[in-house]
């Protein structure tokens, strides 16, 4: 059978795209919770930046509500990444395995994924139209607490995606405390351009927030209740946005310099695969990803759309920031080579690539 | 104690493959998975002076493996006789093992009905028929029938097996009587296949 032949195991990858797209998501999905709990616990500091007036009453509650779709977004990035990778295992039935031995990595990252998720869900349920008049509305402290945790395992989940490659000492390659480093802050530039595109648009789209109207409604006549919750919504999701394009130039900064750095290192390196490797970053076969695809395309581009406040920049900036994000992790993933045993190589490259016809024999009945 | 060990002596070995056949016999083996290639890397030296080395590989059963800390699910063990297994049924296939292992001794079949990790285990199941008591042993068994099979298969010897905790046996005579090489040592995963190598494997 065609799908039994991969005898050749030092070009076989034995983790690919689900995984990519994990490491993918669940830096971007935790990333975003960790950037919508800083913005809601930064408002205040916002607001005097950016001169927005007095961070109390309409425009402090304005703040969660503004984020709303994508803290939303987050749990949900991180849900598919997870049901990815449940989809990648080789016998998904026992995938609550996971969580047995303690002294595994991936066993604090599924947990981490999980405590996101859940905190995440629930501070999003305080985002639901108050007409709806859910019980949970009155346990505003909960909300407080749900945004704090959310945020802090949003984090662990985007440190821990670079901790489950860096922390593999075959891969020479990823076993560097760069690369966790790496990952993290491409997480953060990741969700922090997802945010920029989504801040505001849940509010926009429903019209009606549980706090926003409540408080506009105190603060205005009914009549112009809408109108001022419009206006600082407005207020609120362009500062949010100005702060984030800022946040976002200076994150697509560093990961460039870190970007070059690990490269430069891993190019210089004593072990001869990393080395390898790197070359292959540099001028080999993924080079033109490398430098086309990443640097250029996916961070250089966005970083003078950013600084130079060309129109539109602030959607096409964040979706560049967000395919460079994509990108670094297939090429990241797909460098995964373990240091030969003299000879290696020579062997697995003789061996049957397919059904060869000497093969066939075995398939006739006897 | 006992602590299983493996010795090649790269003197005898001629890359034969008897053991790699043997072994995916033995362990009835899906056609994309080898436990014990033989790899070389070809004639050395020139004319009149040539030689060509062959390294046998299998997993080192490390005393301190990767493989096994890596391990989520509680599916991989080493045993107090050092030998690392899987079992099969609370594995999830996840290949984190496959990725941690530094001398790519573990691997998964891309059959859709194999998708756990898999090794060499020392033929296990045949070490320990020699702690059994007699009347519980295969019938027609003998002392070679403990061996892991690439080993009573080796017409050259050139594997030796055996507790390295006992200083009568052969392999801790070898190793301790011999100057040998392990693989990738830096990594602190201190393997448990000790190399003479064919130059330079000289007694001490």
């Amino acid at each position: 059978m065609s799908h039994m032949m991969h005898p050749n195991k030092l070009t076989r990858h034995y983790w690919v795209w689900p995984i990519a797209w994990y490491l993918f998501l669940g830096g971007l999905g935790g990333g975003t919770l960790f950037a919508t709990t800083m913005l809601q616990t930064c408002g205040h500091a916002i607001c005097e930046l950016l001169g927005l007036g007095d961070y109390s009453g309409v425009v402090a509650q304005m703040f969660g509500p503004a984020l709303a779709l994508a803290t939303f977004a987050g749990v949900v990035f991180l849900g598919v990444g997870s049901a990815l990778l449940i989809f990648e295992l080789g016998q998904w039935k026992n995938f609550i395995r996971v969580w047995i031995a303690s002294t595994s990595i991936m066993k604090w990252g599924a947990t981490f994924l999980v405590l996101a998720m859940v905190f995440g869900f629930v501070e999003f349920l305080f985002f639901l139209p108050p007409q709806w008049n859910l019980f949970w509305y009155q346990w505003i402290w909960l909300r407080d607490v749900c945004t704090a945790l959310a945020g802090l395992f949003g984090f662990c989940v985007a440190f821990y995606t670079g901790c489950l490659l860096g922390t593999q000492k075959s891969k020479p390659f990823w076993n560097t405390p760069l690369l966790p480093v790496l990952f993290t802050v491409s997480a953060v530039s990741t969700a922090t351009a997802l945010v920029t595109i989504l801040v505001g648009l849940w509010p926009a789209i429903d019209g009606e927030t549980p706090f926003a109207l409540q408080i506009a409604n105190q603060i205005a006549s009914p009549d112009y209740a809408n109108q001022v919750v419009v206006m600082v919504i407005a207020t609120v999701t362009g500062g949010i946005t100005e702060v984030m394009h800022k946040a976002d130039a200076v994150m697509v900064i560093l990961e460039i310099i870190l970007l070059l750095v690990y490269i430069i290192c891993m190019r210089a390196s004593g072990n001869l695969t990393a080395k390898r490797i790197a070359q292959t970053w540099i001028s080999g076969s993924k080079s033109l990803l490398f430098w086309g695809g990443m640097l250029i395309v996916g961070l250089g581009v966005p970083l003078w759309l950013y600084l130079s406040e060309v129109p539109n920049a602030g959607l096409i900036a964040p979706v560049l920031i967000l395919a460079s994000g994509l990108l670094l992790r297939f090429l990241v993933l797909y460098s995964d080579g373990r240091q030969l045993i003299p000879g290696e190589e020579a062997y697995y490259a003789k061996l049957p690539k397919g059904n060869e016809e000497f093969l066939q024999p075995w398939k006739k009945p006897y | 104690m006992t602590r299983y060990a493996m010795v090649i002596d790269k003197r005898r070995c001629i890359g034969c493959q008897s053991c790699t056949v043997a072994c995916r016999t033995w362990n009835n083996l899906p056609m994309d998975i080898i436990y014990n290639p033989v790899v070389s890397e070809g004639v050395q030296g020139k004319w009149p002076n040539v030689h060509q080395t062959f390294t046998p590989l299998l997993c080192n059963h490390c005393q301190n493996p990767p493989c096994v800390i890596c391990c989520p699910c509680k599916a991989t063990f080493q045993d107090d006789d050092g030998i690392v297994w899987v079992d099969p049924n609370k594995c999830m296939g996840c290949k984190f093992c496959v990725q941690n292992c530094p001398y790519g001794a573990r691997d998964v079949s891309a059959a859709p009905e194999e998708g756990f990790a898999r090794k060499c285990t020392f033929c296990k199941d045949r070490v320990r028929t020699a702690e059994l008591p007699p009347d519980q042993r295969p019938e027609g068994w003998k002392p070679e029938d403990a061996l892991p099979y690439c080993v009573n298969t080796c017409h050259q010897k050139a594997r030796i097996f055996g507790d390295l905790d006992d200083p009568d046996s052969e392999v801790s005579k070898l190793v301790n009587g011999n100057t040998t090489t392990r693989l990738f040592t830096e990594l602190g995963t201190d393997p448990q296949v000790y190399y003479i190598e064919e130059n330079g494997g000289s007694v001490k």
